[in-house]
């Protein structure tokens, strides 16, 4: 199926003459990383109440001058114990979804594979409303013992489980079959669901709570604990993929293949698994399932920069923080007072860019 | 020294490939001929590392399942029967994934252009910037071979030879490539590394190869050079088809042999 999927994406990208895109790769990286900053900026000073841009950048330059503060006392509480940390932490988790995404999808060479759609944040999901329904009576050892990294180790260890399953029923002889991988993603992405409603139907009214705010995917809990609990395994799991980059590219030929040309192909898959399951694990503790972003992002890229993933991962990381950033601004502005939670708004923008896609490429999903 | 001592093969409970035994030297270009089922793909992928086996198989005198796959890379490049990429890479892209083991073996200042070079010698000069799902089939076997031909640039590095594994490598190309591509392997050989290619075509076959081992049933039917190999019992036993060997057609029908092209 691969040799006609993409056909159409490349007849109408532009030609590479010297068929080497990684100038335009690096520069395109260059700008994200720009565009990143000042997406940053501008959510520190978007929102609800009107701390001000200006009165934020004075605060920096001349904040240091004694008598003479910029920011008032209230504004400077909510930009830097509100929304600070919530770009912080829709920085990671941007970055983590999207190139878990991208990382999926160079594992199991296909486009389609995104932790949303096949399962994975519904066994992170499984994993994280066990800590929370069950911290206090059936895993409290499991939680005293871990403290505030009981959550997002949880939530690893379910992403974790559900990926390695999905992989060894979907791939026999070497070969993913992805008609296999989309059934069996939604096979146990059901039996989490399931599990997590019995939890739920379990749960008391604080747990539910908790639980609501959090199943829609949200960032809105964002505090400098959370950042502390989840920060440093997304963090180590992204740190660890720019060393996949040349192993993935050589995959896209397959694992034979790259195994001919030097990659120790076997390693690489373990590594692979265990990072993204780390960083959907921990994203998944602190914001709920946020889709779409892990399929949209790397697919953007592959169409300016393509499939090199030594460019496509930092791109990736870069972009979807950038993307979460813009839809937690839409998210905590557009229903102002209240709030919309950040998984409605991706489902809503990513759910017709999918469709887009497949429209774009049919066939694509010959299953 | 590419060393197979009685390797078979199994996969699942039927036995693919039995008691195979096979060398290649240093300087020599190795054809494996047989009729389809025969296990000439099942045994190259035993010697490449894809399949398990029983038996021994070693290259340069170090046993294959001893090595590490950086390190294989460094010996051997292997040309697969087809390819399918699963996503949008341009030709320089692909031939550059060659170059993922890092031990080509290229001079100097050669290593940058060398996608380039390699793709010139295969033919598709001014292809780099194409994409690879938009070509013809054997367009894609070329830019197959010319990946490979990156591994493995120069045949002998560090005083070692190395070797390229082809399978079926001109099965898809027009006449004028499948001398190229031949006379890229027999170059290859030439200067020192070793070859060893699956081949369906029985004149090319005695045109390019210094050994060939036929393969029937699994196990080698005959082994040694084109002239002893190639005889008329030994074609109809393998291919159960009959054949003579040398024998012109009707003086009215026309025939092109490889061995006929003007250099």
């Amino acid at each position: 199926m691969t040799d006609e999927t993409f056909a159409g994406t490349a007849g109408e990208a532009s030609r590479h003459d010297s068929g080497d895109r990684s100038a335009r790769a690096l520069l395109v990286v260059g700008v994200l990383a720009v565009m990143l900053a000042l997406t940053a900026l501008f959510s520190l000073t978007w929102g609800a109440s009107d701390a001000s841009a200006w009165g934020l950048v004075k605060d920096w330059l001349f904040g240091a001058t004694p008598g003479q503060e910029a920011l008032s006392a209230r504004d400077s509480i909510i930009i830097y114990d509100i929304r600070l940390p919530r770009v912080i932490l829709g920085i990671l988790i941007g970055a983590a979804l999207a190139v878990s995404g991208a990382v999926m999808q160079g594992l199991f060479r296909n486009p389609l594979a995104d932790p949303g759609l096949i399962g994975v944040s519904a066994g992170s999901g499984l994993g994280a409303v066990s800590v929370i329904v069950l911290g206090s009576t059936v895993l409290a050892p499991f939680t005293a013992l871990l403290g505030s990294f009981a959550l997002p180790l949880a939530a690893f260890g379910g992403g974790l489980v559900t990926t390695v399953t999905l992989y060894n029923v979907a791939t026999r002889q070497g070969r993913t079959s992805i008609a296999t991988m989309l059934l069996a993603g939604i096979a146990l992405g059901a039996m989490a669901v399931a599990l997590t409603g019995i939890l739920v139907y379990m749960a008391d009214d604080r747990q539910l709570r908790d639980l609501t705010f959090w199943q829609l995917g949200s960032l809105a809990g964002a505090t400098w604990g959370k950042i502390a609990a989840s920060g440093p395994i997304i963090v180590l799991a992204l740190a660890v993929t720019p060393f996949l980059a040349k192993g993935l590219n050589a995959l896209s030929l397959g694992e034979a293949t790259a195994n001919h040309l030097g990659v120790p192909v076997q390693r690489l898959k373990y590594v692979a698994i265990v990072a993204v399951s780390g960083a959907i694990g921990a994203s998944v503790a602190v914001s709920g399932g946020i889709g779409f972003v892990g399929i949209v992002v790397p697919h953007l890229l592959r169409l300016a920069i393509g499939p090199d993933n030594r460019y496509l991962l930092p791109a990736s990381a870069l972009l979807g923080g950038c993307l979460l950033l813009l839809a937690d601004a839409v998210s905590r502005t557009i229903v102002a007072p209240a709030e919309l939670p950040i998984g409605i708004v991706t489902a809503a923008v990513g759910g017709p860019f999918f469709l887009w896609i497949l429209l774009r490429k049919r066939g694509v999903v010959d299953l | 020294m590419i060393e197979a001592r009685q390797v078979s093969v199994s996969i699942g409970s039927k036995r693919i490939v039995s008691d195979v035994d096979l060398i290649v030297r240093p300087g020599e270009f190795a054809a494996i001929v047989g009729p389809n089922g025969s296990g000439k793909t099942t045994f190259l992928k035993a010697m490449t590392g894809e399949l398990g086996y029983t038996g021994s198989i070693s290259l340069n005198g170090r046993d294959i399942a001893a090595l590490k796959p950086w390190e294989a890379a460094g010996m051997r490049a292997v040309l697969p029967q087809s390819t399918a990429l699963s996503f949008p890479f341009t030709v320089r892209e692909i031939v550059k994934l060659g170059i993922t083991g890092g031990r080509t073996g290229a001079l100097a200042g050669e290593g940058d252009r060398l996608p380039e070079r390699a793709l010139a010698r295969v033919d598709l000069e001014g292809f780099a910037g194409r994409f690879y799902q938009e070509l013809s089939g054997g367009e894609q076997q070329r830019v197959q071979l010319a990946r490979v031909l990156c591994q493995v640039w120069a045949p002998v590095l560090d005083g070692q030879a190395r070797y390229l594994f082809l399978d079926e490598p001109v099965s898809s190309l027009d006449i004028k490539h499948q001398l190229i591509i031949m006379n890229i392997a027999r170059d290859f050989a030439r200067r020192g590394g070793g070859v060893i290619a699956i081949l369906h075509d029985l004149n090319l076959t005695a045109m390019y190869a210094d050994r060939i081992g036929v393969m029937h049933r699994g196990r080698l039917a005959a082994t040694g050079t084109p002239q002893d190999v190639l005889k008329d019992e030994l074609i109809e036993k393998v291919f159960g088809c009959r054949l003579r060997v040398g024998a012109l057609p009707a003086a009215n029908v026309p025939f092109v042999l490889p061995q006929s092209a003007v250099a």
